[in-house]
C-alpha cells in the first residue's frame, strides 16, 4: 500500500507523576489496518492510546493522523477536534441518552433529517433495530458495545480507538463478536487501533501486532512474522510462543541439555550464554525407561494430550511444553528430541526465570 | 494521578478568570477576615478587662459544654450504633431510621418543652406533689433541668444522630469476618468489639464527635434560654444588650479560635477514615446476649427516639391541637412565606456559587483549582452569633461610606443598604451553607466517570457543550438536592438572622424563638411543628442516601 500514512507517530515520550511512561514511541498506519496493542499490564499502551486520542499530553515527539499535526512541540489539538472515534472498555455510554440520541451526540451540528439519516444507518448496520428509545442499563452488554461502536462511528472519523474491547463481553461469545466487528472495520476500510492483554484478540483481530514492554514498542509487524520471528525474548515470553531452553554456544554448535545442535543462522557470537526458544511443534517425546526427561504434569486439550517435562537430574532446569496423542503417565521418565529447524537464540539475559 | 492535560497552557483568560473566582471566595470570607482583624488588634486592655470579669466564666461554661454534650452524644450514639448493629433489637427496622430522627428537632424546642413539663409548675412535679402529698420544694428533690448539665443533656439528645449515623455507616463498612477471624483466634465477641472493632471506628467517632463540637459551639438559643452563660450567648447580649461592638468582636473571635481548633482536629480525624471494604455486616449471629442485655439495649435505643424526637413531636402537637386559631394561621403565613422568601433567595445564590467552584475545580488547569471550593466551604464551621457581628461590622462601615458618598453627590442618603436589609441575612445564609451545596454537587461530580467525558471530547464536545450536554442533565438529582439542603437549612437557621434581620422583619426561628423567650410557644405550636417538618427533608433524604 503506498497510500500516505493515517497515522504516523514519531519518537513519543510520555511522563506522568515524573515517572516515563512512552518512551521514543514510534510507528505508523496505513489506512484500513487494524493495528493491536498487546502487551503486560502497565507497560503503557492505555497511555498510548490516550495520548494518540489527546486525553494526555505527550512531553516530546509527533503525533500525526491523516496528515494533519495533531501533537508536536508547538501544536496541540484538542481531543474534540482530533476525528478520532473512541471505544472504551466500559463503553461510557451517556446514561440519561437512549440509544439513539448516544449515537447522534456527536453529529448535533447536522441537520435533524440527516442526524436521522446517519442514525437509522447505523442502527441498521450494527444491528439495533428497536431498540432506538431504550437507555443503556436496559441492554445488554453486547449491544450496550455496538451502540458505543454506532456512537463513535457516527461522526465518520478517520481513525478509530478500542480500549480492551472485548474484556467485557461474555468469553464464549468473543470470537464471535471479534469476526463481526473486523468484517464490519474492514467493510468501512477503517484503520483502528486497539489495546488488549489477551494475544489471542490480536491474532483474531489485527493485521498489525505492536508488543509493548516498560514502555518501548519491542516490536511492530505482521502477527505471522511476529510470531515467526520474534525479536527478543520478551516477546517470545508474552505471546507464549514456546519454552525456554538454557544452551552454551561453542562455534557452530549448541550444547543444549537435550544434546548438541548445529547451528548455520548468523548469532552475535560474543556471548556463549544462550536461551534456546523451542516450540511445541519442534519437539519429540518418547518413552523411555532410561530418558533424561519426566513427565510433570498433563493438560488435556482438543489438539491432544499437552505434556509439561521437566529433567531427572537436578542438573539441568527446564520446563518444556511438547503435544502428542500417545498416552503417557506423570513420572514416566522420556527422552525428547528437538526437530531440526531455524533455531530461535537469544543472548541469556538477568530479566528471565 | 495528575495527568498533564491538553491544553495547559497558561493564559490572559485562565488568569482572569483564576482572579475573578477568587475575588468572588475572599468577597464570601472578607467578613469573617475583617472581624477576625478587628479582634486581633482589639486593644490590650479590653481582653484584659473580659479576662477579670465574665471572660473565665464565659470559657469554662463553653467548654464544659462541649465535653459535656461530646461525652453523651459519643454515649448515646455510639452504643445505639453497636446495639443496633450487633444485637437483634426489637423494631430495628424501624429504629435504624427513627434514630436520626431528633436532628430534625431544633435543640430549643425540646428545652422549652421539657422545662415545661419537668419544671416546679409542670405536669411531672405536680403529679408527683399530688401523689405523695409533697407541699413545697423543700419536701422533695427534683432535678433542675435548667443548668450547664441540663443543657448537655438537651443538646446531646438532638446531636447525638451525628454519632451514630456516622458510626452506623462505619460499622456496616468493616468487613464481617474480621470479628469472626478474631473468635477463630480464641477472642469473645465482645472482647472482639473492643480490641478490634472499636480501633477501627475509632476515626469515625472522631469525626462525629468534632461535628457535635461545632455544633455545640454554635448553639445559641438553648443556652440562652437556659441562662447558662456562653461565649454565643455574651457575644449576643454585649452587643444587643450593652451595643458593645468592640468587645462583641473580641469574644466573637475567640469563640472562632475554638471553632478553628475543632475544624482542624476533624480534618485530622477524617484523613484517617479511609475506604474499607464493602460488605455490610451480618454480625448478629456471631452474639448471644443475655435476655436482660438485649431487654436493656432494646430499650436505650427507644428512649433515645422518644425522648429526643417522639415525646416533644406529640408535646408539640398537643399543644398545636389546643391553642391554635385561625388568626395565628394568618399570621404563620406571612412569618413562615418570609422564611421561605430568604431561604430561597439563598438556596439559590449558593447553588449558582456552587456550580461556578466546583466546575472551576473541574475544569480550570491552575495548580490552585481546589481553593475557591475549600474556602468558600469554610463559613460553615463558623457559629451564627459570630457570623452575624463578622457581617455587621463589615457592612455597617460600608453603609456609612455609600451615604456619605450619596451625601457628598447630593443625593438622598440610601439608608443601610447592606446591614440593615435581607441582604446581610442572605449573605449570612449563603455563607454559613455554603459548604452543603458545594459538597453535593462536587460529589455528584465525581460520581459521573471520566470516561464519558472523555468520549464527549472525543466526539467534538469542548467545555461548555459537555456542562450543557452531559453534566447538567446527569447533576440534575444533585443540583435539586444541593438547593433543597441549603433552602432547609437556613430556614432552621436562628442567630445570625436574630442579630441581623431588618426591622420588624419575622422569620418562622425567630418568630419561636421569641415566644419561647416570653414563654408562650403555645401560641406558635404549628409553627414549631413547620419548622420540624422542614427538617425532617434532608434527614429523609440522608437516609435514603444511606440505604443505598
Amino acid at each position: 500500500m503506498a497510500t500516505s500514512p493515517i497515522i504516523d507517530i514519531n519518537t513519543l515520550d510520555v511522563v506522568i507523576d515524573e515517572k516515563a511512561i512512552l518512551n521514543q514511541v514510534s510507528f505508523s498506519l496505513s489506512a484500513g489496518e487494524i493495528l493491536g496493542l498487546v502487551g503486560p499490564s502497565g507497560c503503557g499502551k492505555t497511555t498510548l492510546l490516550n495520548a494518540i486520542a489527546g486525553f494526555l499530553a505527550p512531553v516530546t515527539g509527533e503525533i500525526t493522523i491523516d496528515g494533519k499535526p495533531c501533537f508536536s512541540t508547538n501544536t496541540t489539538v484538542a481531543p474534540e477536534h482530533r476525528h478520532i472515534g473512541v471505544i472504551f472498555q466500559d463503553y461510557a455510554l451517556f446514561p440519561h441518552m437512549s440509544v439513539a440520541e448516544n449515537i447522534a451526540y456527536g453529529i448535533s451540528q447536522y441537520d435533524k433529517h440527516s442526524q436521522q439519516e446517519k442514525v437509522k444507518k447505523l442502527i441498521a448496520m450494527l444491528k439495533l433495530e428497536g431498540f432506538e428509545s431504550r437507555y443503556p442499563h436496559q441492554l445488554s452488554g453486547g449491544q450496550q458495545q455496538r451502540v458505543a461502536i454506532a456512537r463513535a462511528l457516527a461522526p465518520e472519523p478517520k481513525l478509530l480507538l478500542l480500549d480492551e474491547p472485548f474484556s467485557n463481553i461474555d468469553a464464549r461469545l468473543r470470537n464471535e463478536l471479534m469476526i463481526e466487528l473486523r468484517q464490519l472495520l474492514k467493510s468501512l476500510s477503517m484503520t483502528a487501533v486497539f489495546v488488549t492483554h489477551n494475544k489471542d484478540e490480536v491474532f483474531t483481530f489485527a493485521d498489525k501486532i505492536a508488543v509493548m514492554h516498560q514502555g518501548h514498542i519491542l516490536q511492530f509487524g505482521h502477527p505471522v512474522e511476529v510470531c515467526k520471528q520474534p525479536c527478543s525474548w520478551q516477546v517470545a515470553d508474552f505471546l507464549q510462543l514456546g519454552s525456554w531452553l538454557n544452551a552454551t554456544l561453542y562455534h557452530d554448535k549448541l550444547d543444549t541439555p537435550l544434546g548438541l545442535l548445529s547451528i548455520n543462522n548468523e548469532f552475535d557470537r560474543q556471548d556463549n550464554q544462550i536461551a534456546l526458544l523451542i516450540k511445541p511443534q519442534h519437539l519429540k517425546v518418547m518413552v523411555d525407561q532410561h530418558g533424561e526427561s519426566v513427565i510433570q504434569h498433563i493438560n488435556i486439550t482438543e489438539q491432544g494430550y499437552h505434556y509439561i517435562v521437566a529433567p531427572v537430574s537436578s542438573k539441568h532446569d527446564y520446563q518444556l511444553s511438547v503435544y502428542s496423542e500417545q498416552v503417557i503417565q506423570i513420572g514416566q521418565q522420556v527422552q525428547l528430541s528437538i526437530i531440526e529447524h531455524d533455531y530461535i537464540l537469544f543472548r541469556r539475559d538477568n530479566g528471565m526465570s | 494521578m495528575i495527568e498533564k492535560l491538553v491544553g495547559a497552557r497558561f493564559s490572559v483568560n485562565t488568569l482572569l478568570t483564576f482572579l475573578l473566582i477568587s475575588l468572588l471566595t475572599l468577597a464570601l470570607l472578607m467578613p469573617v477576615l475583617v472581624m477576625f482583624y478587628q479582634g486581633a488588634f482589639a486593644p490590650f486592655s479590653l481582653f484584659s478587662h473580659l479576662w477579670q470579669t465574665v471572660l473565665p466564666q464565659y470559657l469554662s461554661n463553653t467548654v464544659w459544654l462541649g465535653f459535656n454534650v461530646v461525652m453523651l452524644s459519643l454515649l448515646f450514639g455510639g452504643l445505639s450504633a453497636l446495639f443496633l448493629h450487633f444485637l437483634p433489637i426489637a423494631g430495628a427496622n424501624y429504629l435504624r431510621w427513627l434514630l436520626l430522627l431528633p436532628l430534625a428537632m431544633p435543640a430549643y424546642l425540646i428545652a422549652y418543652l421539657y422545662t415545661d413539663l419537668f419544671d416546679y409548675a409542670g405536669l411531672i412535679q405536680r403529679f408527683l406533689r399530688a401523689t405523695f402529698d409533697w407541699q413545697s420544694p423543700n419536701d422533695y428533690w427534683f432535678f433542675d433541668l435548667r443548668t450547664l448539665g441540663g443543657a448537655s443533656v438537651i443538646i446531646a439528645l438532638v446531636l447525638f444522630p451525628y454519632v451514630y449515623m456516622i458510626t452506623r455507616t462505619a460499622l456496616e463498612n468493616l468487613d464481617p469476618k474480621l470479628l469472626q477471624a478474631s473468635q477463630s483466634l480464641g477472642v469473645s465477641p465482645w472482647r472482639g468489639i473492643k480490641r478490634v472493632i472499636l480501633p477501627l471506628v475509632r476515626p469515625a467517632l472522631a469525626v462525629s464527635a468534632s461535628l457535635v463540637l461545632m455544633e455545640t459551639l454554635a448553639d445559641f438559643a438553648t443556652v440562652q434560654y437556659f441562662a447558662v452563660n456562653t461565649l454565643t450567648t455574651a457575644i449576643y447580649d454585649t452587643w444587643l444588650g450593652y451595643s458593645d461592638l468592640a468587645t462583641a468582636n473580641a469574644l466573637a473571635s475567640i469563640l472562632l479560635l475554638l471553632v478553628f481548633f475543632v475544624v482542624v482536629l476533624e480534618q485530622k480525624s477524617r484523613s484517617k477514615l479511609n475506604a474499607q471494604s464493602q460488605n455490610i455486616a451480618l454480625a448478629q449471629t456471631l452474639f448471644k446476649p443475655h435476655k436482660l442485655m438485649l431487654w436493656f439495649a432494646t430499650a436505650f435505643c427507644w428512649l433515645l427516639v422518644i425522648a429526643g424526637f417522639l415525646l416533644p413531636l406529640a408535646l408539640l402537637l398537643v399543644m398545636a391541637w389546643q391553642y391554635s386559631d385561625s388568626q395565628q394561621l394568618s399570621l404563620l403565613m406571612t412569618i413562615g412565606g418570609n422564611s421561605i422568601y430568604v431561604a430561597g433567595i439563598a438556596a439559590t445564590v449558593a447553588l449558582l456559587l456552587a456550580i461556578v467552584f466546583t466546575f472551576y475545580r473541574k475544569f480550570s488547569l491552575t495548580t490552585f483549582r481546589q481553593f475557591p471550593l475549600g474556602l468558600s466551604s469554610l463559613g460553615y464551621a463558623i457559629p451564627g452569633t459570630v457570623l452575624a457581628m463578622a457581617l455587621l461590622s463589615t457592612f455597617g462601615p460600608i453603609d456609612f461610606w455609600i451615604n456619605d458618598i450619596a451625601a457628598a453627590f447630593d443625593l438622598e442618603r440610601p439608608g443601610l443598604v447592606l446591614s440593615g436589609t435581607i441582604f446581610a441575612v442572605v449573605f449570612a445564609f449563603v455563607v454559613r451553607f455554603m459548604a452543603i451545596a458545594n459538597g453535593t454537587i462536587n460529589t455528584g461530580i465525581d460520581q459521573i466517570p471520566d470516561n464519558l467525558i472523555k468520549a464527549a471530547k472525543s466526539l467534538g464536545s469542548g467545555h461548555f457543550s459537555i456542562l450543557r450536554r452531559v453534566y447538567l442533565p446527569l447533576l440534575k438529582p444533585s443540583l435539586l438536592v444541593a438547593w433543597l439542603l441549603v433552602f432547609v437549612e437556613a430556614m432552621k437557621e436562628l442567630p445570625a438572622v436574630l442579630l441581623l434581620r431588618p426591622f420588624n422583619f419575622e422569620t418562622l426561628s425567630t418568630y419561636i424563638y421569641q415566644l419561647i423567650s416570653d414563654e408562650q410557644l403555645e401560641q406558635g405550636a404549628l409553627g414549631a411543628i413547620l419548622i420540624v417538618i422542614f427538617g425532617l427533608i434532608p434527614i429523609i433524604w440522608l437516609n435514603r442516601k444511606q440505604e443505598v
